[in-house]
């Protein structure tokens, strides 16, 4: 099957024709949804137990949950991969989606103070 | 992706940034055309104004309330019978559209006064009506006109009524943009936390940046009732002034278009720590995982499913009836702000199309990082179009279809290229698993409407071929479909009602009882 960094591409594909979540209106909203979301979906695809406690953890959590039942649905591959292949994966991935949406973005209303 | 130069905008240098064609093996980091900008002089730009976007689109579709401009009529005319938020109480805001009748005088002597007549005279005039609007215009902002102060003035004098006040003249913002985020800011800033609403359910959203075009709200009200989710507030499509002062109580705020509306949902989350979930309610499979989610949200994703797996399995073949028609139609996406990225993947997935070029008249960057990321690779991608820039897209991409407003809808049609209504829809709703369904009959009655055999003739040159009769849509479309496609036993067209909202209003829900909490 495709190297890592195909893999990579791939779930970046799904998640900006598919997903809303990565492209809030400023940096520090990006930040949190990308690291938040990515993070517990990270959990999710590893059997890890996911922090529940907060209305804010239960919204990134539909959103992260929603997106691993569509990457298990869509790349078979996944089920092969060990936990710290995982962890690899989603570690780039999220390296990924932060450089589209946040560092290497040229949306000039990302830094605006105020909403 | 290369910034694209429109040959008719060579004398408009500035212009080049604000278009890009999406390349291959590029992403939005290599090029992002410019947004949100003012219009550069000599464009004529297909934007509305800031008092619109305030008024016309967010303020408008409340439907309790007497919306009166602070202007001369001509400000308001552009709301009477005209617009197609429809709501559930006759449609008062749209059957009725108020202004102050500033005149020339007014301008000399100030306004205020007059204003503060007009308030009292609607009150009167509609005694039932105890909730106003007030939009500041351009020529009462010009002048100094306080009418906060006589908005306070009147609420002292008429205790039973409740005034908001919106300061958003025309000239503030550099599009309708700029009015949808001042009335946004101004209504969580005066009204969100004034009245304390009656809870129902465990389960609390605001429905925000939903507008009821030809009643999507009412479909959408329809499948949270199902799922025993009670809305405290629509903002503002069928929404009620008094519920939308509720807002601090949801828990959790449902965002539909985030370019109008995620102002006020970031503030919400900010003040009051209600998250937001940004939805899609358009399609099967996006509209299916934001039920999805909302039922995940507050743990009764079974009833989410069980509405997904109805719908699905009522709608989706007549769905597949126009794909199969649709397959490689070539879309020109030209909305105004939100709908490039809600509609840009779903329509190339679920109806088969592709999409050749995404614009907005007033998006922001973030619209087009959205947009651009859902298109394909070939598209065209520009900000703020003008008219000429437009023909010559449509020259260049040879478009079957366009979805745009009415007045560039209009300019494509002498073109002879068909276009359907983006904002304000053809025969929708169109949110929903029937509205979807609905759009891609509205598509396939555009496409293969019978009259293009006429219309694409030039009676100037061509010869006209009288002797012959007109092919029916169906004879045009389905000259290439497969046997298997055409002698489908589960293929259908629409078999929906003309009027699909009229009978929601009627539906009665089954009782979730609302579980014991212990304090």
């Amino acid at each position: 099957m495709e190297n890592l960094h195909e893999k990579i591409a791939l779930l970046e594909d799904y998640i900006m024709k598919k997903c809303l979540w990565q492209f809030h209106s400023r940096a520090w909203d990006r930040k949190d949804q990308n690291e938040n979301i990515l993070r517990k979906a990270t959990q999710i695809l590893c059997g890890d137990a996911v922090e529940l406690e907060t209305p804010a953890d239960r919204c990134y959590w539909v959103d992260a949950l929603s997106l691993t039942e569509a990457f298990q649905e869509r790349y078979e591959w996944l089920a092969a991969m060990s936990k710290e292949e995982i962890k690899q994966l989603m570690q780039g991935l999220k390296e990924r989606i932060d450089f589209v949406t946040i560092t290497g973005s040229l949306n000039a209303e990302l830094t605006d103070p105020r909403y | 992706m290369p910034y694209h130069e429109f040959e008719c905008s060579k004398c408009i240098p500035e212009r080049k940034k604000h278009a890009v064609i999406k390349g291959p093996g590029e992403d939005l980091t290599h090029a992002l055309p410019l947004g949100y900008l003012n219009t550069i002089p000599g464009s004529i730009s297909e934007r509305g104004c800031a008092y619109c976007g305030a008024k016309h689109v967010i303020g408008t579709p409340m439907k309790d309330v007497i919306h009166l401009s602070h202007g001369p009529t001509g400000c308001t005319y552009d709301t009477w019978q005209t617009k197609r938020y429809i709501s559930d109480n006759d449609n008062f805001q749209l059957k009725y559209t108020f202004a102050s009748d500033v005149k020339e005088k007014h301008i000399v002597f100030g306004a205020e006064k007059v204003l503060k007549q007009n308030i009292i005279e609607a009150f009167k005039a509609f005694p039932d009506m105890k909730r106003m609007t007030i939009y500041q215009t351009c020529a009462t902002a010009l002048i100094g006109d306080d009418v906060d102060a006589i908005a306070e003035e009147v609420m002292e004098e008429m205790p039973e009524v409740d005034i908001f006040v919106c300061n958003s003249p025309g000239f503030a913002g550099p599009s309708q943009s700029g009015g949808h985020h001042k009335i946004n800011i101004a209504w969580i800033k005066k009204k969100v936390g004034t009245v304390e609403p009656k809870i129902t359910s465990d389960y609390v959203i605001n429905y925000v940046g939903e507008y009821n075009i030809q009643g999507d709200q009412e479909v959408m009200l329809d499948y949270f009732n199902r799922m025993g989710i009670q809305v405290l507030s629509t903002f503002t499509g069928n929404g009620s002034y008094d519920e939308l002062r509720a807002m601090h109580r949801a828990h959790l705020n449902v965002l539909e278009c985030a370019r109008s509306a995620e102002y006020i949902c970031n503030e919400l989350k900010v003040k009051y720590g209600i998250p937001r979930l940004d939805i899609d309610g358009f399609g099967f499979e996006p509209l299916s995982t934001s039920l999805r989610k909302i039922g995940l949200f507050f743990g009764i994703e079974e009833r989410a499913q069980a509405i997904i797996d109805e719908e699905t399995a009522r709608w989706k073949p007549e769905l597949d009836w126009y794909k199969e028609r649709l397959k490689g139609k070539r879309v020109c996406l030209w909305p105004g702000g939100s709908k490039l990225w809600h509609w840009a993947n779903v329509l190339h997935e679920e109806m088969g199309v592709d999409i050749v070029s995404v614009y907005t008249k007033f998006g922001h960057q973030g619209d087009m990082e959205k947009g651009i990321a859902r298109c394909e690779v070939g598209a065209l991608a520009f900000d703020d179009p003008n008219e000429l820039e437009g023909l010559e897209a449509i020259d260049m991409l040879k478009p079957d279809i366009i979805f745009t407003g009415k007045r560039p809808g209009e300019v494509a049609k002498k073109v002879r290229v068909p276009y359907l209504n983006a904002h304000a829809y053809h025969n929708g709703p169109y949110k929903g698993y029937e509205g979807w369904v609905r759009f891609a009959r509205d598509i396939y009655n555009a496409i293969y409407s019978p009259i293009h055999q006429l219309s694409h003739l030039d009676i100037s040159k061509d010869e006209i071929p009288t002797g012959a009769g007109f092919q029916t849509a169906t004879m045009i479309s389905d000259v290439n479909l497969s046997e298997e496609v055409l002698s489908s036993s589960t293929l259908r067209q629409y078999t929906g009602k003309y009027d699909s909202v009229s009978d929601l209003r009627k539906k009665t829900y089954p009782e979730f009882k609302k579980k014991e909490r212990s304090e």
